[in-house]
Parts: C-alpha cells; sequence; structure tokens
C-alpha cells in the first residue's frame, strides 16, 4: 500500500547550509500492517510524513501511496489517506460535528453516506456527548477523538500517524494507541511515528529505527533484538544511534584525512 | 478546480469569521456604532468648546465717528455675514462704563482686568506713535542721504515692535486698534468741506492703526473678524458722506460685479460626497480585508489547522480562492457599512447643523441611486485586490502578530494614493484609468461629482474594470503562489542573526544569484538613483547652457557606470560562485547575434511610434528634466564618438549586465523563464522613471529578455541594446538631406520644429518593419538552445512553465 524509495528531502539551513532532513529512505508497509518509525526529535520522521501526505514535496525519491504518486496525484493520495500528526489542529469556532462532517463533505462523500457515516464514528468513539461543543471548549482528549474521527471519516485505506500521543494523558494515549489497533484489525495499512519504545514494542508489526535522516536498520522487533543482540528495545535503539553518531564522526575525519 | 470544494470552504471560513465576535466587531458594529458615536461626539464638543473669544482693545473709542461700531463689549452684529461671530471677539473701549463681556465672573475682576488692558494699551499708543515718528526720522535721513542714521532708526523700530508684541502676548489683546484723537472730528470736518464742494478735503484719509502679528494664530483669526466689521463699517462712513455730499449711494460703485453661484445644494453635497466614498472606501476596505485575511491566513497556521487543511482532498487553489472569496466578503461588507453608516449620520449632522457655513449643503442629499450603484460595482475590484493582497501577506505571516505588522505599510501606501485622488486637481485621465486603485477611486469620485453629463465617464468604467480584475488575479495569483510554497507554509519562528546570514550568503554561494538577491540588486540599483537624483541635479547647478550637453552626458555615463552596472557585478562576484554563468558570458551562436542585429533596426520604428503615440494620448507629459535629459542627443555641436557613447555603448553594456544579466539570471532560478523575462522586463521598465519610458523599455525588455535565454548570452543582447539607441541616436544626428532623398521620402516624412529636423516614420516603413520584427520574434520563440535544467543548479525542482513552447 505504501512503497517509498530513496525518498529524500534537502532544506536550506541558515546555520548549517542545505541539510538533509530525510536521507534515501525506503520502505515497504502493507495492508493490516502496523509500520513504526522511531527516532528522537529532529530524526526527519515528521517532514517524511508530511511528504507521505503530500504537503511537502520531495527533493528526490519516489513514494506511492494505494497506487498514486505522491508528487504526481497529490490529490488522488490525498484522498486515500488518513493523517493526523500533532500538527493537525481542529478548529475551535466549530463543533465537533461540524468540524468532522467539514471534512467528510470535502472528501466528496455523498451526503445520506456521511450522516450514517457520522452517526457510526461518533458511536464508536463515544463521541455523542461533545457533538455540540466548540472545539475552543474541548479538552485535550476530546479534540484527539475529534481527530480521529476526522482522520477516518472517508475510511481511507492508509492511515498515517505522526506522533499521535505525544503530550496526551495516559488514559487518552491508551484511547489512540487502541483505536489504531482496532484500525489495523480492519485491514488499514498504517505508518506510526513515536519516539516511545513502549509504543512501538506493543504496537508495531514492523518497526524502522530512524536518525538524522536516515533509516539505521528495520524489521519486526523480534528480528531487530536478535540481529544487535540487545534484550530490549530501548537497549537496542540507544545502540544503533551511538554506533551511527560514532560512524559519522569517522567518516568527518576520514574526509578530513583525505583532504 | 471542483468548486464545490471552494463553496466548502467559503462557507466554512464565513461561519467561522460571524463566530468570531472581533471580527463581528470590526466589520459591523464598529462602523454602525462609530459614526453615530463621533456625531454625536461632534456636537457635545461644539456645545461645550465653543470657540474661545479673543480681545480687542480700542483706544480712544471717544473718538470713532458715528454709526457706532461696538456695543456692550462687542462689535454689532450686522457688520458681520455670519452674525454669531460677533460674540468671538471681545472688544475692550476704554470708554465704555459697562461691564466688558458676560465671560468674566467677577465684575471686580473683570474691571480690574479692563483697567489693566486699557493701561498697557495706552503705553502700546505711545510706542506706536514713536513708531510713527521714528519712521519719519529714518525717511527724512535716507532723504538725505544718511544711510547710517536711517539703519538704527530702523534698529530702534523694530525693539519697539518687539515690545509691543511681547505686551500684547502678555496682556492677552489679540488685536489693538488706536482711534486717533479727533478722528471724529476731522471726518466730520471732511465731510463739510466735501459737501460744500471741497474735492481737495479728501486727499489724505485719517489713519486708523490696527496692530496685530500675522505670525499668531489667535492674532490672526481675530484680525480676520476685526477686518470684516470695521470694513463693513466704513462702508456706512462712506454712505453718510456720500449723503451729506448728496452723491447716490451708488457712487463709488461704478458696476456691481454680481457673483451668481451656479451651485445647487445638491451640487454642493454631491462635492462632499465625491470626496468622502471614494477614500472611505479604500481605507475601508483594506482594513475590512486585513483583519479576517491575518486569522485566515496567519491565525489558521499559528492554531494548528492549516496542516489539516493542507491534508484534506481540496487542492491549494481551492483554498486559497475560498479564502479569498471569505476575505472579500468581509472586506466589502466592511466599507459598504461603513459608507452607509457615515452617509446617514452625516446628512443627520447636517440637517441639525444649523446656521453656518454647512447650513449650506442643505439637506445633503445623497447620490442619485445610478451612481450609488456604481459604488457598489467599484467596490468590487478595490476589495477584491486589497483581499488578495491582504491574504499573500497573510499566509507570508508565521503569526497574527506578524501578520498585524504588514497592515501598517499596506494601510500607508492605500492613504497616499487616496489623499492623492482627493486632490481636487487630479481627475480621471486614460493613464490614471489603467492604474490599480488609482482607476476606481478617480472613477468614483468623477461619477459623484457629474450630475449630468455621465455618458463620457462610462468610456472609462471599461478600462477600470478590465485592468482592475487584471490587478486582482495577479494578486490572487501571487497570494496562491505564497500558498504553494514550502519554505513559507512551514517557516519556522528561527531567530534571525545579520552576521549568520551573511555568512550563510557568502558561505553557500550558487553558480548564479537566487530570486531575492535579484530582486534586491533591482531595489538597490532603485535605491541608488533616487539618491543620486539629488547629486545629478546640484552637479548641472551653474554649469553654463554650452557645457551643460556635455555634463548632461558625464552624468549618464557615470550614473550607467555607478547605478547599473556596478551593484549588478559587485553582488555577481560576492554571491554567487560563477560568474560567468550569472552574467551568461558565453559566446553566442553567430545566427543569434545576427538576429539581435537585424531586430534591433526593425522594432525602433513600431516602438518609438507607439511609444510616441501613447505619449500623446495616454501617458502624461514628460517633465522638462527628462527632455534636458535627451536634449544632447539632438545638439549637432556634440561629437558623435561622445554621443554615441554615452546614449548606446554605455546603456548596452551595462544594462543589459545588471537586467539581463543578474537579475534575469537569479530571477530565472526557479525555474520559471517566461515568468523571470516579464519580471525583469518590468523592473527594467521601472527603472526608467518616466511612463512612456518605462512603456518602451518594459516591452525591449522582453525582447532582450528573449533574447538572453534563448542564445544563453549577453552579447547579442548588448548588440541589440547598442544598435537600438544607436538608430535613435542615428535618427537625430543625421544630416538632415538624408531624409530629403526621393527614395528615402517614400517611408519617412520630417518635419521641423524649433530648428530641429524631426523624423517621423511613414506606414510602409512601419509596416515592413512590424512584419520583420514579428517574424523575427516568433523565430526567436520557437528556435531556442534549450536551457540547461535548473536541478543541475541545486535548486528545488519545480516543473517549468515557459512563456513560450520549446520546439
Amino acid at each position: 500500500m505504501i512503497e517509498v524509495t530513496d525518498l529524500t528531502k534537502a532544506f536550506e539551513d541558515l546555520r548549517r547550509g542545505p541539510v538533509l532532513a530525510v536521507d534515501h529512505v525506503s520502505f515497504e508497509v502493507h495492508s493490516g500492517e502496523i509500520y513504526g518509525l522511531l527516532g528522537p526529535n529532529g530524526a526527519g520522521k515528521t517532514t517524511c510524513l508530511r511528504i507521505l501526505s503530500t504537503v511537502l514535496k520531495p527533493t528526490s525519491g519516489r513514494a506511492v501511496i494505494a497506487g498514486y504518486d505522491v508528487a504526481e496525484h497529490p490529490e488522488k493520495v490525498r484522498a486515500n489517506i488518513g493523517f493526523m500528526s500533532g500538527n493537525t489542529g481542529i478548529y475551535d469556532r466549530m463543533t465537533a460535528w461540524e468540524m468532522v462532517e467539514y471534512y467528510g463533505r470535502l472528501y466528496g462523500i455523498d451526503e445520506a453516506t456521511l450522516q450514517a457515516r457520522l452517526e457510526e464514528i461518533f458511536n464508536t468513539l463515544q463521541m455523542n456527548e461533545i457533538r455540540d461543543l466548540l472545539g475552543s471548549k474541548m479538552s485535550t482528549g476530546m479534540k484527539q477523538k475529534v481527530s480521529i474521527a476526522r482522520t477516518i471519516v472517508h475510511d481511507p485505506p492508509v492511515l498515517i500517524f505522526d506522533e499521535p500521543t505525544s503530550g496526551l494523558d495516559v488514559l487518552v494515549a491508551r484511547a489512540v494507541l487502541l483505536a489504531i489497533d482496532y484500525l489495523r484489525e480492519k485491514g488499514k495499512c498504517i505508518i506510526f511515528s513515536t519516539h516511545i519504545m513502549r509504543e512501538v514494542e506493543k504496537l508495531c508489526d514492523r518497526v524502522a529505527v530512524i536518525h538524522k535522516g536516515r533509516i539505521l536498520d528495520s524489521g519486526t522487533v523480534e528480528e531487530l533484538e536478535a540481529r544487535h543482540q540487545q534484550p530490549d528495545m530501548e537497549e537496542l535503539f540507544f545502540e544503533l544511534i551511538r554506533r551511527h553518531d560514532e560512524e559519522l564522526i569517522q567518516g568527518g575525519v576520514g574526509i578530513a584525512e583525505g583532504v | 478546480m471542483n468548486w464545490n470544494n471552494v463553496k466548502l470552504i467559503f462557507l466554512r471560513e464565513v461561519r467561522d469569521q460571524l463566530r468570531d465576535r472581533r471580527t463581528l466587531f470590526m466589520v459591523a458594529v464598529l462602523p454602525l456604532l462609530l459614526y453615530p458615536a463621533l456625531g454625536m461626539g461632534m456636537l457635545q464638543m461644539q456645545l461645550l468648546f465653543s470657540e474661545q473669544a479673543r480681545t480687542v482693545v480700542i483706544v480712544g473709542a471717544d473718538d470713532l465717528p458715528e454709526p457706532p461700531l461696538v456695543e456692550q463689549g462687542h462689535f454689532l452684529k450686522r457688520y458681520f455675514e455670519f452674525p454669531d461671530d460677533a460674540d468671538k471677539l471681545r472688544v475692550v473701549v476704554d470708554n465704555d462704563e459697562t461691564d466688558t463681556g458676560e465671560t468674566d465672573r467677577n465684575p471686580d475682576d473683570a474691571l480690574a482686568t479692563k483697567d489693566g488692558l486699557i493701561r498697557a494699551a495706552a503705553r502700546m499708543q505711545e510706542q506706536l506713535d514713536e513708531i510713527v515718528r521714528l519712521k519719519q526720522e529714518a525717511e527724512t535721513a535716507r532723504a538725505e542721504g544718511d544711510e547710517g542714521e536711517a539703519n538704527t532708526f530702523d534698529e530702534q523700530v523694530k525693539a519697539l515692535k518687539a515690545k509691543i508684541d511681547e505686551a500684547m502676548t502678555a496682556e492677552g489683546i489679540q488685536v489693538l486698534i488706536v482711534v486717533p484723537r479727533g478722528l471724529k472730528e476731522h471726518i466730520a470736518e471732511i465731510n463739510e468741506k466735501l459737501a460744500a464742494g471741497d474735492l481737495s478735503a479728501a486727499g489724505d484719509p485719517p489713519r486708523l492703526p490696527i496692530v496685530r502679528n500675522s505670525a499668531d494664530e489667535k492674532s490672526l483669526i481675530a484680525y480676520r473678524r476685526v477686518r470684516e466689521a470695521v470694513g463693513q463699517w466704513e462702508d456706512q462712513l462712506l454712505k453718510q458722506r456720500l449723503e451729506s455730499a448728496h452723491l447716490p449711494e451708488s457712487f463709488p460703485q461704478p458696476v456691481n460685479p454680481e457673483q451668481i453661484d451656479l451651485a445647487q445644494s445638491q451640487q454642493l453635497a454631491a462635492n462632499v460626497w465625491s470626496k468622502l466614498f471614494p477614500a472611505l472606501l479604500i481605507i475601508m476596505s483594506v482594513t475590512g480585508a486585513f483583519y479576517p485575511a491575518v486569522d485566515l491566513g496567519a491565525g489558521e497556521k499559528e492554531r494548528g489547522t492549516m496542516e489539516t487543511l493542507l491534508i484534506s482532498p481540496a487542492s491549494r487553489t481551492e483554498i486559497v480562492i475560498g479564502k479569498f472569496l471569505t476575505v472579500l466578503l468581509f472586506s466589502m461588507g466592511t466599507a459598504l457599512l461603513n459608507l452607509a453608516s457615515m452617509g446617514f449620520t452625516g446628512k443627520h449632522m447636517l440637517s441639525i447643523a444649523g446656521a453656518g457655513q454647512m447650513s449650506q449643503l442643505g439637506a445633503a442629499s445623497f447620490p442619485p441611486v445610478t451612481s450609488l450603484l456604481w459604488v457598489i460595482v467599484l467596490a468590487v475590484p478595490l476589495a477584491a485586490l486589497f483581499s488578495s493582497l491582504s491574504l499573500g501577506l497573510a499566509m507570508f505571516a508565521r503569526s497574527s502578530k506578524e501578520g498585524q505588522y504588514y497592515l501598517t505599510p499596506l494601510l500607508m501606501v492605500t492613504m497616499g494614493i487616496t489623499v492623492f485622488c482627493l486632490s481636487p486637481a487630479v481627475e480621471i485621465t486614460p493613464f490614471y484609468s489603467v492604474l490599480p486603485v488609482m482607476g476606481p477611486a478617480l472613477l468614483l469620485k468623477a461619477l459623484l461629482l457629474a450630475q449630468t453629463d455621465v455618458t463620457s465617464l462610462y468610456y472609462y468604467a471599461l478600462p477600470v474594470l478590465v485592468t482592475s480584475v487584471g490587478y486582482c488575479v495577479l494578486g490572487l495569483w501571487w497570494a496562491i503562489e505564497q500558498f504553494q510554497r514550502e519554505d513559507i507554509l512551514f517557516r519556522q519562528a528561527e531567530q534571525f542573526e545579520l552576521r549568520l546570514w551573511v555568512k550563510h550568503l557568502l558561505r553557500d554561494k550558487e553558480p548564479i544569484p537566487s530570486f531575492s538577491e535579484a530582486g534586491f540588486c533591482f531595489v538597490a540599483i532603485m535605491l541608488l538613483q533616487f539618491v543620486a537624483m539629488r547629486m545629478m541635479a546640484q552637479s548641472t547647478v551653474g554649469v553654463s547652457p554650452e557645457a551643460m550637453p556635455v555634463r548632461m552626458m558625464q552624468l549618464l555615463l557615470v550614473q550607467q557606470l555607478a547605478i547599473i552596472a556596478t551593484p549588478a557585478l559587485m553582488m555577481g562576484v560576492m554571491l554567487t560562485t560563477s560568474v560567468r554563468r550569472t552574467f551568461r558570458l558565453n559566446w553566442p551562436a553567430l545566427k543569434y547575434l545576427l538576429v539581435a542585429a537585424a531586430l534591433a533596426p526593425l522594432l525602433h520604428p513600431p516602438t518609438v511610434v507607439l511609444s510616441g503615440y501613447l505619449g500623446e494620448h495616454f501617458f502624461p507629459p514628460l517633465p522638462e528634466s527628462a527632455q534636458s535629459a535627451i536634449a544632447p542627443m539632438l545638439d549637432p555641436q556634440q561629437p558623435w564618438w561622445l554621443v554615441f557613447l554615452a546614449f548606446s555603448v554605455a546603456p548596452g553594456i551595462c544594462e543589459e549586465l545588471a537586467f539581463r544579466g543578474f537579475i534575469l539570471s537569479g530571477f530565472s532560478r526557479r525555474g520559471r523563464t517566461g515568468l523571470a523575462i516579464i519580471l525583469s522586463s518590468v523592473a527594467f521598465g521601472v527603472m526608467h522613471m518616466f511612463p512612456q519610458q518605462v512603456f518602451n523599455a518594459a516591452l525591449l525588455g522582453l525582447v532582450l529578455g528573449l533574447i538572453a535565454v534563448r542564445s544563453n548570452s549577453l552579447l547579442p543582447g548588448i548588440v541589440f541594446h547598442m544598435i537600438y539607441n544607436g538608430v535613435e541616436v542615428f535618427r537625430n544626428r543625421i544630416n538632415p538631406d538624408v531624409w530629403n532623398h526621393p527614395i528615402v521620402q517614400r517611408f519617412v516624412s520630417t518635419e521641423t520644429i524649433e530648428q530641429q529636423t524631426v523624423v517621423h516614420y511613414d506606414w510602409p516603413l512601419l509596416a515592413i518593419c512590424s512584419v520583420g520584427a514579428a517574424l523575427l520574434v516568433t523565430w526567436l520563440l520557437r528556435h531556442g538552445t534549450p536551457q540547461r535544467q535548473s536541478s543541475a543548479e541545486g535548486a528545488p525542482t519545480s516543473p517549468t512553465i515557459s512563456a513560450a513552447p520549446t520546439a
């Protein structure tokens, strides 16, 4: 469902000059699978997922979602994904119902289907009591529910979650994770980024450790642990990052010596 | 484009804005309350702070002849056009025993002040007498040739005047009238003599000094009123004199210049509306557009809902258009509500204003319905332009706060334009009608002013509307463009450090300049030109007319080298890694050189005729300074080589380096060659300052840009530029006999104006040249060396849009 090949994104940075925020990243995600992107802040997770959601354009490389290339058919891609991140807020001056309904209409769902779908989602996510509550009056948990409802209103085959639990209390975070798990069971293709190891261990079928724009290693949690002889995900993660930074320094020295 | 999405977004944004109390307040409540509140406030102010009475002191009032001038501490009301004005002067006389003014609360106090004033006035009277004496002394001294002594007298006069002024200020006297002793008797005596037929008696009328300080505002106002009253009173005296001499009252009036004012109250009202409506419409559509735009653009970024919208299936163009329509609606709503509220309040205020100058406006009837309809029609393009500009700015801003900062410059510019349009001397012309904001504003002004003959104005409606729509499409395109750019959508609030930035500029150089560096180069050239203007003007001061042409040409050369070529070259060397690619220093294919060389003389006749025609019928006339700048070209005294150097060689090289070199390279960095050519030619035009030249230069800039891009070399452009300018020099300099040759005469006609032979191109030549030029330009459009891919230059790739189809 998601095929990413050699995806690269370059930025201009005032301090550092041109920077590769995403550096030749490749991976695949299939239906009914949760793929985790695990990395510290600034690793390039958000940039990578923004490219997948067509908000950013790749500098080079390809990403194909549900059969559509993100650079060539961005509208088709957007119609087939649900995207949720810390940056996708909800409107203050709209009620929960209006907000989800509005996005449903933007997806071009016909009115009868949309109303039925809204009822279904509001029931499943237990949102009926905040139906007519304005966004500005909602708690973080309620907002997150509205966001999830907004993400799945058009029943997309591909879902992208960019650190969906960041800044949430444990109860809400758990609810969000349960919702994602439920979506996998419904056969969705899900990509999920986080910097929290436990979430990865609990939820992801496969995981990629990403640091400084590069995927350091990927596979199932068990595979990775076996490959690097580390007992748990946390140790593994730090080990990978440490090794990569060392390589970078050595590489830098090597280049300096070469000159 | 999915209009359903646009509609959805529009409806949502409108509902969102209507739920926002701030916007509602700005758009609806404020205008509805503001003007009535302002009106009430003004009425209150009028009641509370009526104009303070000014003090006039009359010394020797006993000696004033009849009829009475003053009564009960005021001039008589009948001496004023507006009787209320009498109350605005408090007159203190030295023969009056009654209380002088109602304004004084304590009679004792008032008496004391009055006595003090009169005593001070008496002292001043002595000083005045002294001044008269001193002036006479000075005259006698001068007559005797004793300049030195005369000057000392003058000095004394000055000192005395200063003393009087000081005393008047200290005592609070605004005007002092000194009645000479025995004036009454003196006048009566003259009247008697005149009645008896002794006409010599009227020879030297008695003086009545009125002292005031014209630099003092209060004194000035008081004096104006005193002058009015005294003038009327003097007329009464004259009447008496005529009566006593048995002469008719009309004796001093050989003709009666009767004033017939055609203005009807409706016209007076139209005059007021024609100023208020356009101004308010402009200012209010800016403010009405700005606040919702900031909320819809920067506000949405700030609240974190922008990305939510971006990942919806709506395309960015649809999003911007939906938002634009919302802003437009609120902008128009604000503007029209303000107009309506102000109109009704103003009308009401005038109807209760009572006596006073405003009363002439009568009921201040509203403009006719057709004019009001035009207000609404013209509000659309105005509001649309401001909406798209505000939205573009708001998209650029990182936060609402940053967005608000952009309001001030936008408002300043529009205020400037508004003030210009309000000036009574400015009327709509074909040229103004195609300018943004000015066109609609001036058309509206003219429509509101015109009472009967409106049809002639309808001719302007089309250009005004068409260009306005054009400008607002451009504005909208810019806003969409802003919205497409990742660096703008996801601008981080990174701290800006000048040192870091300069380092970044010098460190991360690229082969060719960036878009903004090219823009900066143009701005630098314009600024330098602006600064140099004064220096240029100064260096022509005191130059003899013979040396003037040489000096002008020297200045032209300096301008070309220092102001145009140097900034571009310096920036090219400092900011890019490849001077060669930046300035297109490649050897071109021979065909381009040939085409450029042929195109220049072919394009010369049609462009000269076109800009000449537009200069006569469309643009405002060239100012004197511009004509003196090109005068040396026509001057046969000047050596050929210098004229060619100044007018052909230097511009050819310098302007090409800057505009087809650095600026065009920078503009085409984003891969849009067609747009880059248009932008660089607009910049090239604007640099020429005067409208005719701007037009012609921009037109040629298009051709020059095309040549530069196609040949990927600066040389053909230089050749074109030199030849084009050279033809102009040649046309003005060649021996006039050449034109009189029979074959040449078929193509051109000559005319002698002020001993200069002016050559006009005739139709056959124009037709041949136009066809030839069109063929060559078409060839250029079709046959281009494909440009190297911009991706090789390290710039983010974007689909290349070229103005010209590449074969």
